[in-house]
């Protein structure tokens, strides 16, 4: 869906770049790039580079940088396709896809750029905790793939005791291991940790035409 | 044993290194490729920033032995609130970023830069794409 938009927008001054957080990398994330068949850049952080930049703590997370180098817009959990839960069918978001074309031709006005305080306060801000969190995450991925599974699961235990929340560790953890490890499934997880996404896509109506 | 230094942007395994307790002594001209900072006369220094040493603190993290100068990083990361991470079994430690990387982090409004690899290996900076409107959509395969 990144491409029909890219394509459609592209002689707009428009770029859509997407980073691929996964521990291992290319490996793993080649079928989704092959199967999208990309002309945009899809970046691959192996190690959370960009999620620690931008304080995300789950995917997806969309943010709009303007032409400054601005961020107008920021920590949407949007995907670009909706799943039908009863037929299983796949869509395209529609709804998104209209809020950046909105952008992408109204620059600064456009209803969806959010103010200075806003997107601050959507993005949140990091501490020392988080800090050290990261610190055993990075240290866990290392171990995990230099063959010391066990070592890393500590890690990724020290990470979750300190922010139990982010939902990018754990779900990376138990992907590099399995749930067992933590004593929790992910649905478990929400139920005692909370919901998945910080903030919500909040999006205001389209004005009546 | 090995002992291992991984910052976001090294990996280092010092060829003298000793683990006492909690402390992690590297000789002072391996500090730099594996933590990034340098003993001067000023004190520790990454950069453009210098972190003094106090006597008091100087006596816990430095020290001469065996005709060389050492420093205790593990020590002196407490020091700046530098925060690591450390796995005994594999002697493998990370360090975070130091107090000069933090500093403004967080002023997000202003896109924090990066450069990554695209699947082909090629780099890309986010500044390199200035000027024009940018949707950075993070996923995942997970």
């Amino acid at each position: 869906m990144w491409q029909v938009l890219r394509n459609e927008l592209a002689g707009q001054n428009f770029e859509v770049i997407t980073v691929g957080c996964d521990a291992k990398g290319a490996e793993v994330e080649r079928e989704f790039i092959d199967a999208a068949n990309p002309d945009y850049p899809c970046l691959i952080d192996t190690k959370f580079v960009v999620a620690e930049l931008y304080n995300t703590r789950n995917v997806p997370a969309l943010f709009w940088i303007d032409e400054r180098g601005w961020i107008v817009r920021g920590n949407d959990p949007a995907y670009m396709t909706r799943r039908d839960p009863d037929t299983g069918v796949r869509t395209p978001n529609e709804r998104y896809m209209d809020v950046v074309r909105d952008w992408v031709k109204n620059g600064s006005k456009s209803i969806y750029v959010t103010p200075p305080d806003e997107t601050q306060s959507r993005i949140g801000s990091s501490d020392e905790s988080n800090q050290q969190a990261m610190a055993h995450f990075r240290l866990g991925v290392y171990l995990d793939a230099h063959g010391h599974h066990a070592e890393a699961v500590a890690q990724f235990k020290a990470a979750l005791a300190l922010k139990p929340d982010n939902w990018n560790y754990r779900r990376q953890a138990y992907n590099l291991g399995s749930a067992d490890e933590y004593g929790m499934t992910i649905q478990e997880a929400m139920q005692t940790v909370g919901p998945m996404y910080a903030v919500a896509l909040q999006l205001p109506d389209p004005p009546a035409s | 044993m090995t002992v291992t230094i991984l910052t976001s942007a090294s990996e280092a395994t010092p060829a003298d290194a000793h683990v006492e307790g909690g402390s992690l002594w590297l000789r002072s001209d391996e500090l730099l490729a594996a933590t990034g900072w340098e003993l001067k006369p000023e004190g520790m220094c990454r950069g453009e920033i210098c972190v003094p040493l106090p006597a008091d603190r100087a006596v816990s993290v430095v020290r001469e032995r065996d005709g060389a100068t050492w420093v205790d990083v593990a020590g002196f990361a407490g020091y700046v609130r530098q925060t690591f991470a450390h796995d005994a079994t594999t002697e493998t430690w990370y360090f975070g970023p130091g107090p000069e990387e933090r500093r403004g982090q967080f002023q997000l409004l202003d896109a924090p830069d990066f450069e990554l690899p695209d699947i082909n290996g090629r780099k890309h900076r986010l500044s390199d794409y200035r000027g024009k409107k940018v949707l950075l959509a993070l996923w995942a395969s997970w």
